[in-house]
């Protein structure tokens, strides 16, 4: 009897277990932020990894997210004739939802699973316990520099991504669809708010710490060599996309009320 | 690209994110970056259903404002509407609800009232304008019409149709038709008498005829009468034609009387009098017609008002700041202060002149290295100059939501870039300067936030690039006055009397 | 001087370190044999405060590190170096940053003299025009110099080798050993090596400790252990099988 309880309850004692030891390392990382020395030039070059690296790929699905969102629209709103609604409606579904979500997910699958595999060999060839034996703290070097720059380097990624979204829509719908051009943008300027745009950044903003967190977490506890760092890789990127989504629930139901 | 520095690559990327933000802001936004400034006025309404916060208020279906509150009062709805301050309003405006699309958006328009009237200040109450017709009320009305003209042609039917109806028609023709007989037989009846009547009027004639023939001289006198009199008459003529000739080359007193409005509205109604008179006088009539009721000498007149408003308001956004931060640096655990003078003359522009206290002052680093025996000490010496002040002068423009500086940064050449958010409350900064060749520029940092008036506080990274360890997170705080403040805060202080 | 007493430690319920005494001769080098996975790495790593003992005391000049706070613990382990197994230079950086690390991290020095001390430390070990080079470009043999070349970037007091031999070729091997010799007489620091090379270890070595079963079994000058009359010491040193298996790690 006991054992069924165990055996229920320990998926869920290491799901609190390893949850907490992530919001260990953040507050640790937090901590480490405020105090000298301050590697300003490791966290920028972690911003031009996450943020100047990843502009292809976010430039790239950003656009057809746009575009795609255009042809579907369209089809539905010309049933009543309110083809008009197309670039508002692509461009409220692109700030608020689509633009921040899809660039972190990318995002999560370019820097966030090279975050883990970078600290995971890093890890497991023994070159964090070197940073040790020099002063010099891992968490410091490491991770606070990647978090900071998952946080700062998403809102930017965003917002080229939701520009260019917005682009795609208007290249499509305008250019292929023939809608009216003034239309698509007088719709556009006179239902989305400028909170539609800052709530979406400031989501990125959240989902740029959770991914950044999770790759360091699943590096900075990689142990099993070589294997043991493809598994971290791939965990990085499965648990931080689930926890993007997740968050971003709740974080529209906070924002959008 | 590879040749370009991480620092570029990552500041040239974020400058393209903040520019598009920027951008996107600054067109979805519209409006909303003015939602701070204008002026209130208030209009009541029978109903304001339909009608939200934040709805656009339009002339002529141009935004002009927003709807900023609604509220009950005495039973009516009471709409505060937000107006742009580069709008002016007359005081006879009217405001109706309209309106808009197939999902029937409401919207607030205002109807502009004449020219004439005083412009409007803010606060001031408007009236609603007489409700438009809108598809329900059209509806019952020509319903209303409907039933009326129904109830008309069935009256007239009634009149008409029917026997009744038939019967009382052949009555009357009955009628005319005795009358005319009955006059016939009187006529006939009375033959006699008419032709006496003509007699009579024949032997008259000619009695007249006598009388005639017997003076005619007098008759020729009064005729010679009236000829005189019409020679008098034409002497006048030509000494009106005097009178308004010297009116039109400006002499007299009646050319001084030409503006006021009395004299112009009776010279008006004379000369329209006099048209049919003489062509010279119709002739003076258009020139001065011209001088009053042209177009153009209005919109003169309007234009230089305009002027005069525009100085007026200048002088009112002119605003002097002085300003003190203090920013409290972790890496060398010592307080930085800042006393600064920002003078504005615009909203979206102004100076800034500041001293600076550095506690780390001027540094010059010097290194000594010296090697006995293979073992190689360093000798590492810092000087500083601590006394020194460092100064800034700036020059700021600001677009929208995004502020641009340039100028003297502590004493040295230097750019900044701000972004302001939540109604100026929050301002993110980035300032380079110090641009030395042998070592990193000067980046900074900087997020100041403002809770309440007058106090903010600050926190940023200071000199983040530094290749000379110099880099440091720090956080502050500061006061800020402006002129004004200080006026109403120097005349709340009691000053003892004797 | 350091010092080890009574320090135990266990992984998983497995005794790797079992009431361990050690006395550490300084300015000297000490030599730490035993079996691979006798806990020899887990030695060093407690010596320079990268695991934590579950009891006992470690003491370096006269402290007791394992009641220090992590904070005083960095300003003591800027008397150590450490070289480790596999060199453990950072991937992401050149051979030049891989050495000028520690001395950016801990010396506010101009780049010029920051690039003097990389070259003399890596003219010290024996490289020259490396400097640009990526750890991925180079050999075995020369990760390895290039980590001691970091190891002894800030002139530590105590220097660090984990199996500094291993995974070399004999001429390699050799190199290396005089390599530490080399260093240690330059810089008089104290060396711990763990070793299971017996050759290599009685010639470098000024002192010589066996650890077997977590505990020191002999130790000595090389000529004393190299004619123990303990059995399981001399079937290692002859490299024979020894009846009783050790314990795995």
């Amino acid at each position: 009897m006991i054992r069924i309880f165990e055996s229920a309850g320990r998926p869920f004692v290491a799901f609190v277990e390893e949850f907490g030891r992530i919001l260990l390392l953040l507050i640790s990382a937090t901590a480490w932020l405020f105090r000298p020395p301050f590697r300003f030039r490791v966290v920028l070059k972690q911003m031009e990894f996450v943020g100047v690296k990843s502009i292809t790929v976010v430039l790239i699905t950003g656009a057809f997210t746009g575009m795609v969102l255009a042809l579907q629209t369209y089809h539905g709103f010309r049933m009543f004739g309110g083809e008009g609604l197309v670039g508002s409606t692509l461009t409220l579904a692109i700030t608020r939802e689509l633009g921040p979500v899809f660039t972190a997910l990318m995002v999560t699958g370019r820097a966030g699973s090279a975050m883990a595999a970078e600290i995971g060999t890093m890890k497991v060839t023994e070159q964090i316990d070197a940073l040790y034996t020099m002063s010099v703290s891992p968490v410091q070097f490491l991770i606070m520099p990647r978090i900071v720059a998952g946080i700062l380097m998403l809102p930017v990624l965003t917002v080229i991504s939701d520009f260019i979204g917005i682009v795609g829509g208007y290249f499509v719908g305008v250019k292929l669809l023939n809608i009216n051009s003034g239309i698509f943008m007088a719709r556009i300027v006179e239902i989305v708010d400028l909170d539609d745009i800052f709530n979406g950044l400031i989501k990125s903003a959240c989902f740029g710490l959770i991914l950044a967190l999770v790759g360091c977490y699943k590096g900075f506890y990689t142990t099993g060599g070589a294997e043991g760092v493809g598994k971290a890789t791939t965990q990085s990127v499965v648990y931080a996309s689930v926890a993007i989504l997740i968050s971003d629930y709740f974080l529209t139901s906070v924002m959008f009320r | 690209m590879s040749k370009l520095s991480v620092e570029a690559k990552v500041g040239f990327f974020v400058v393209i994110g903040i520019l598009l933000l920027g951008y996107m802001s600054m067109k979805v936004g519209k409006f909303s970056f003015k939602r701070g400034s204008g002026q209130d006025i208030s209009v009541f309404f029978d109903s304001a259903s339909g009608l939200s916060k934040d709805v656009p208020v339009e002339i002529a279906g141009v935004e002009v404002g927003r709807v900023r509150k609604i509220s009950l009062k005495n039973g009516k709805a009471l709409v505060t509407l937000r107006i742009n301050p580069d709008i002016k309003l007359r005081k006879d405006v009217k405001a109706a609800m309209r309106t808009r699309g197939i999902l029937g958006d409401k919207y607030v328009e205002l109807i502009p009232g004449s020219l004439a009237a005083p412009l409007i200040k803010a606060g001031e109450q408007i009236v609603q304008a007489a409700p438009v017709t809108d598809m329900n009320t059209l509806m019952n009305i020509l319903g209303e019409v409907a039933m009326n003209v129904k109830k008309l042609t069935k009256s007239l039917a009634n009149v008409f149709a029917g026997e009744k109806g038939e019967a009382s028609l052949r009555s009357i023709m009955d009628n005319t038709n005795e009358m005319v007989e009955a006059l016939n037989r009187t006529v006939q009846a009375n033959n006699k008498d008419f032709s006496a009547i003509i007699a009579n009027f024949t032997s008259f004639s000619e009695r007249l005829k006598d009388i005639g023939d017997a003076n005619s001289d007098d008759i020729r006198d009064i005729v010679a009468n009236m000829r005189a009199a019409s020679q008098r008459m034409e002497s006048l003529v030509a000494g009106i034609n005097d009178i308004t000739a010297k009116i039109n080359e400006g002499k007299g007193s009646i050319g001084k009387l030409v503006n006021d409005k009395e004299t112009i509205d009776s010279l008006n109604r004379s000369l329209a009098a006099l048209q049919n008179i003489t062509d010279k006088i119709n002739r003076g009539e258009g020139t001065i017609g011209k001088l009053i009721n042209d177009e153009e000498t209005v919109d003169n007149m309007n234009f230089a008002l305009a002027g005069i408003n525009d100085y007026i308001k200048k002088q009112d956004t002119f605003r002097t700041y002085f300003d003190y931060r203090g920013e409290y640096l972790f890496d060398s655990e010592e307080t930085k202060s800042y006393v600064s003078l920002r003078i504005q003359p615009r909203e979206d522009k102004y100076y800034l002149l500041q001293v600076i206290d550095d506690p780390r002052g001027r540094e010059t680093v010097k290194d000594t290295t010296r090697t006995i025996d293979g073992v190689t000490t360093t000798e590492h010496k810092v000087k500083v100059d601590r006394d020194e002040l460092k100064f800034s002068a700036q020059i700021a423009k600001r677009y929208y939501d995004l502020g641009l500086r340039g100028g003297i940064f502590e004493s040295t050449g230097g750019v900044g870039i701000d972004y302001y958010f939540f109604k100026d409350r929050l301002t993110l900064s980035l300032e380079a300067f110090d641009f030395d060749p042998d070592r990193n520029a000067h980046l900074k940092f900087k997020a100041d936030f403002k809770p309440v008036n007058h106090i903010y506080i600050s926190s940023g990274f200071d000199d983040f690039i530094s290749d000379e360890g110099r880099e440091s997170f720090f956080i502050g705080a500061g006061i800020s006055f402006a002129d004004e403040d200080i006026k109403t805060f120097l005349s709340d202080i009691p000053i003892p009397m004797n | 001087m350091i010092k080890l007493v009574k320090v135990s430690k266990s992984f998983k319920g497995q005794k790797v370190l079992d009431n361990l005494d050690l006395i550490v001769e300084p300015e000297k080098i000490n030599i730490i044999i035993g079996r691979s996975g006798s806990g020899k790495s887990v030695l060093l790593k407690h010596i320079i405060g990268l695991i934590r003992p579950d009891s006992g005391q470690i003491f370096v000049d006269g402290i007791d590190i394992t009641k220090i706070n992590e904070k005083t613990f960095n300003e003591m382990r800027k008397k150590f170096g450490m070289l480790f197994q596999e060199a453990a230079l950072f991937d992401s950086m050149t051979v030049g940053e891989n050495v000028a690390f520690p001395i950016k991290e801990h010396r506010h020095l101009s780049q010029k003299k920051v690039d003097e001390i990389v070259n003399e430390k890596l003219i010290q070990v024996g490289l020259t025009n490396v400097a640009h080079k990526m750890p991925s470009e180079l050999s075995g043999g020369m990760k390895k110099r290039v980590g001691l070349a970091r190891a002894i970037a800030l002139d530590p007091e105590i220097i660090l080798f984990d199996e500094p031999t291993t995974g070399l070729d004999p001429i390699m091997c050799s190199a290396i050993n005089n390599l530490i010799v080399q260093t240690q007489e330059h810089t008089k620091a104290t060396c711990i090596v763990i070793s299971h090379d017996i050759e290599s270890t009685f010639k470098i070595a000024h002192k010589v400790a066996m650890l077997y079963h977590g505990k020191i079994i002999e130790e000595g000058i090389p000529g004393e252990v190299k004619v123990s009359g303990n059995p399981v010491v001399r079937q290692f040193i002859e490299g024979r099988q020894i009846e009783q298996s050790p314990k795995q790690k």
